[in-house]
């Protein structure tokens, strides 16, 4: 892990441990409905200010809470076309698998790659911790994955343009 | 598998299991088969007016009569020989097995008959490689539109045939990965010597094509491979001719498998979240269900 991954990541995790600090709380327009009050943003009483933690200019987290749910946008690291297409491709995948995920929202949120919400419910079946390592492990490992997979496609162009190459 | 095959596997086998089964003495069977290859081409396999025992193979390329003006028909005809026969209907060439008269060499001519279309790109390039060879220039640049939208450029130089490609990439994502194999292929001279020399420019045509038509877009690349005399020569023709015909499909070919590869990647990772994710969700509680001594399940009703 890099010096500058350590910090931003324990930001990361120390935020959200904060801003997952919510309880069931009951619709106040629709009777006997709860509803994520961060997407419903009926009364601005119950949205908390949003934190912005960036890295720098690229990769940055944006965590919106409130009384019941928060949500959770991730910037990924794009530096070139290669790597924008395999985020896109990549969150798109997991995206159109979002019930598996549970806490995965099928879409991001504007200016951002992947957006989770994570409301009372889950935070009432799910182990609070283990939720917060798994979007750490996700920021961590995206990086390292695209990155990869990027170096992949590149030996795997050369290998094929030698190997034709080589038969002339 | 690297390299795709300049034959077509399927024709070669049906039609060497026919020829088998006639030297076996078998009878024949009817046949009327229809394969598809690269570039839109199409193979028609059938009996010659329901005689069982004469096999006929057609080929059907969209762009024949372009290859004609450059001597496909010849070519075929010095390559094939006494098995040229009149073309079928809706086809542009065809030949003709005789399955009662089968040539000791039978294996020979089914790999000759599995390079079928490959002999009719050959034509194009023998030509101009011959020109090259006698330093002949000022030809006009050969024309071959091989796919719909999809052009083939072949022109002769005193010392060089520059054989210049364009193709299209229909999904945004190709161009991406279209460019990496590009710009792979322009450095894969360094690793060997004799390769030649590749150049690819993207959205606008080369100079060389400058004050033609050729189309001008996002997903428009173009590839230019140098051919010089030690590839047009008479002992390397035949060799390069198989690979710069292939080109435009060995690429594509390849951008495909890039993309299934990804995705098997993705699909990896993507089952590996969600282990770590479920592993936030509490065990279920363990089930209640004792056995008896005998095996057999004991469920408490209370």
């Amino acid at each position: 892990m890099t010096t500058t991954l350590k910090p931003y990541l324990s930001v990361v995790k120390h935020s959200l441990d904060a801003a997952i600090c919510i309880s069931q709380f009951y619709s106040q327009v629709v009777e006997r409905h709860s509803k994520p009050e961060i997407e419903m943003q009926t009364n601005r009483e119950l949205i908390l200010t949003p934190m912005l933690i960036s890295r720098n200019e690229r990769e940055r987290v944006f965590i919106e809470s409130s009384i019941n749910s928060i949500r959770v946008s991730i910037a990924i690291k794009q530096c070139d076309e290669i790597e924008r297409l395999l985020c896109d491709k990549f969150t798109r995948f997991m995206m159109k698998r979002a019930e598996n995920f549970f806490i995965l929202r099928r879409k991001p949120i504007a200016g951002y790659d992947i957006t989770f919400l994570i409301t009372n419910m889950h935070v009432e079946q799910m182990y609070r911790n283990k939720l917060i390592d798994f979007i750490i492990r996700f920021m961590e490992e995206i990086d390292k994955e695209i990155s990869e997979m990027k170096l992949a496609i590149n030996a795997r162009a050369r290998i094929c343009s030698e190997e034709f190459l080589k038969h002339f | 598998m690297i390299l795709l095959e300049t034959n077509n596997r399927v024709v070669e086998e049906s039609i060497s299991v026919r020829i088998k089964n006639a030297l076996a003495g078998n009878k024949p069977e009817n046949t009327n088969i229809f394969i598809s290859d690269y570039a839109g081409v199409l193979f028609h396999i059938s009996n010659l007016e329901g005689q069982k025992n004469q096999l006929r193979v057609s080929i059907a390329l969209k762009f024949y009569t372009e290859l004609q003006q450059h001597g496909a028909t010849e070519l075929l005809n010095r390559v094939y020989g006494s098995y040229v026969t009149e073309p079928e209907s809706g086809f542009n060439f065809s030949l003709l097995v005789d399955l009662e008269k089968i040539p000791n060499d039978w294996e020979l001519l089914v790999k000759k008959i599995g390079q079928f279309k490959r002999n009719c790109f050959a034509s194009v390039f023998e030509k101009y490689f011959d020109f090259q060879e006698k330093g002949e220039e000022g030809h006009k640049r050969a024309v071959i539109n091989y796919r719909e939208d999809e052009t083939m450029y072949v022109e002769a130089k005193a010392d060089r045939v520059t054989v210049v490609f364009s193709t299209v990439f229909r999904d945004s994502d190709d161009i991406v990965l279209g460019k990496v194999f590009m710009q792979e292929l322009r450095e894969g001279r360094r690793a060997s010597q004799t390769s030649p020399q590749v150049l690819f420019t993207h959205k606008e045509p080369p100079l060389e094509l400058q004050d033609t038509n050729a189309r001008v877009g996002d997903e428009v690349g173009y590839i230019t491979f140098v051919l010089f005399p030690r590839h047009t020569n008479r002992a390397a023709r035949e060799n390069t001719i198989d690979l710069i015909h292939m080109f435009r499909d060995y690429l594509h070919y390849h951008i495909k498998c890039t993309k299934a590869y990804i995705h098997s990647c993705m699909r990896a990772k993507t089952t590996d979240f969600i282990k770590v994710l479920n592993r936030a969700r509490p065990e279920s509680k363990k089930s209640n269900e004792k056995k008896t001594i005998s095996g057999r399940s004991f469920i408490r009703k209370d």
